[in-house]
């Protein structure tokens, strides 16, 4: 269960997108928050971080190419590590010894994912050794969904919608994920723009998202012919 | 099977789950397996397992059955239904009327849609973890029925096998890591719908068939239907190398 003070932080992401608000770190039980960009897998760019002692562990960890956030982005799964000074030395030889002067002994990285798509990771860090309690773990999880939406362009509207009712309106049912793939085919993009295609065409045709995502499976709809949205991409050979 | 005892075919069952358990096993099609074990020794129409996210809502994960209505009807219970408040409560309850007037006024959107699918009973056991649930198992039947003690106990027990997969470990105990893998497999849920998407729209054929090619694809080269799906998305698996569903 998400707790109160996660709720309000999420509240005041949404007013100001971009950066985490102040006491973010300390409503996760961890000293810094870094959060990166990736597209393909590789960190792209360092969009916000706490203090330096985050952005130097991920700058060491992305420079050098090894590292929980790297894992996290290879494989879509959280990386827990309760205890640097206990991970074995062969798992990041490089990072291991580059990082040992920092204050950093627990180092969670989250990937932001909505199924195949990868947006960033989310990397947490603090001085003492020990996991994150399964409140704080709620915690991250609700603060990783909401980036991930906000940098999908998918974080709707209305303010309401943020806070107290579901985060991901539409995003619980299959159709919707299913449509997605079929329109990164058609339209030869990526799956996170197919998801903005779909949002904005449901949005400007004043339509529920998973009402125009089922014309598209049924394929009683097709977003490139007739209608080229706000934003037409140009069509690419795809492969298969 | 058909010559076994109903004893022979419980155990038989068991040992498989026991089997696949081992190792590096793929969670979805364990789950989609045990769902199907639902079905043949429950007898009952259709099964499929929900699991509630950190903000408690509940998201499907497996089903016997993966038409597109089923998935339907399991995804209307993010807000209402029998899985919703077995999450909720912890305790199961079978042998629900959704023709009765109770159910129809608890879960109006819900009691419609499964009658519309023809579906008359529902039975929901929780995925139990120590002293709350983290999903429910949902079984439907066409007809009326009444499930004995016997069959309500072999129901619960495979919603405990569920929820010790999910965990994929022995020793359970620290919540941090099990909602890490409560986590992973929504999300896992989710790269296969993408594919799905993906593989209809190359194939011209219906995200149902798309499936059961890629899970066809999985199976015979012993692969997770998860990693296929997230190599499907990001092309590092060809996706002229898995046979295209007959009906495409």
């Amino acid at each position: 269960m998400v707790s109160a003070g996660m709720t309000e932080m999420l509240r005041l992401l949404h007013g100001e997108p971009g950066r985490l608000p102040d006491g973010c770190a300390a409503v996760l039980g961890v000293d810094h928050l870094v959060v990166s960009l990736a597209v393909d897998g590789q960190v792209t760019e360092q969009l916000w971080s706490s203090g330096h002692v985050g952005s130097t562990f991920e700058d060491l960890q992305f420079t050098l190419g090894e590292g929980p956030g790297t894992d996290a982005l290879r494989t879509g799964r959280m990386i827990l590590v309760h205890d640097m000074a206990e991970v074995a030395a062969d798992r990041w030889p490089a990072l291991l010894p580059a990082v040992a002067h920092l204050p950093v002994r627990a180092v969670f990285c989250l990937p932001l994912v909505l199924g195949g798509i990868t947006v960033g990771v989310l990397t947490a860090v603090r001085s003492a050794a020990g996991p994150m309690t399964g409140r704080e773990t709620d915690d991250a999880v609700a603060l990783v969904s909401g980036l991930t939406l906000q940098f999908l362009g998918a974080d709707g509207v209305q303010a309401d919608s943020w806070v107290g009712a579901p985060l991901d309106g539409g995003l619980h049912r299959e159709v919707v994920h299913q449509a997605t793939g079929m329109l990164s085919v058609q339209l030869g993009t990526s799956l996170a723009q197919a998801l903005l295609r779909l949002r904005a065409y449901a949005y400007s045709h004043d339509r529920s998202i998973i009402d125009a995502a089922e014309d598209i499976v049924s394929r009683r709809l097709r977003l490139d012919e007739g209608d080229p949205g706000p934003d037409p991409d140009p069509p690419e050979e795809t492969e298969g | 099977m058909t010559s076994m005892s109903r004893e022979q075919r419980v155990s038989a069952v068991f040992v498989q789950v026991a089997d696949s358990l081992i190792d590096d096993f793929d969670l979805i099609e364990f789950l989609q397996q045990l769902c199907g074990h639902c079905v043949t020794l429950l007898d009952v129409s259709a099964a499929g397992i929900l699991l509630a996210n950190e903000r408690e809502t509940l998201h499907t994960v497996a089903a016997s059955d993966e038409t597109t209505e089923m998935l339907e009807l399991f995804a209307l219970q993010h807000d209402q239904g029998p899985c919703l408040e077995c999450y909720r409560l912890g305790t199961a309850r079978i042998d629900i009327d959704l023709g009765d007037e109770a159910a129809v006024s608890a879960w109006p959107g819900f009691a419609a849609q499964a009658r519309r699918s023809g579906l008359r009973t529902s039975h929901v056991f929780p995925l139990r973890l120590r002293d709350r649930a983290v999903g429910a198992l949902n079984l439907f039947h066409h007809g009326a029925q009444n499930l004995t003690a016997q069959d309500a106990s072999l129901a619960q027990a495979l919603a405990d096998v569920a929820t010790i997969a999910l965990l994929q470990q022995r020793d359970i105990g620290q919540e941090q890591l099990e909602k890490a893998q409560l986590q992973y497999a929504l999300t896992s849920r989710i790269t296969i719908e993408q594919a799905k998407g993906i593989l209809a729209e190359r194939w011209n054929s219906t995200p149902d068939d798309a499936f059961h090619a890629l899970r066809a694809y999985a199976r015979a080269h012993q692969l997770r239907i998860s990693d296929c799906a997230r190599r499907v998305i990001d092309r590092t698996l060809d996706t002229g190398d898995i046979p295209r569903p007959s009906s495409a």
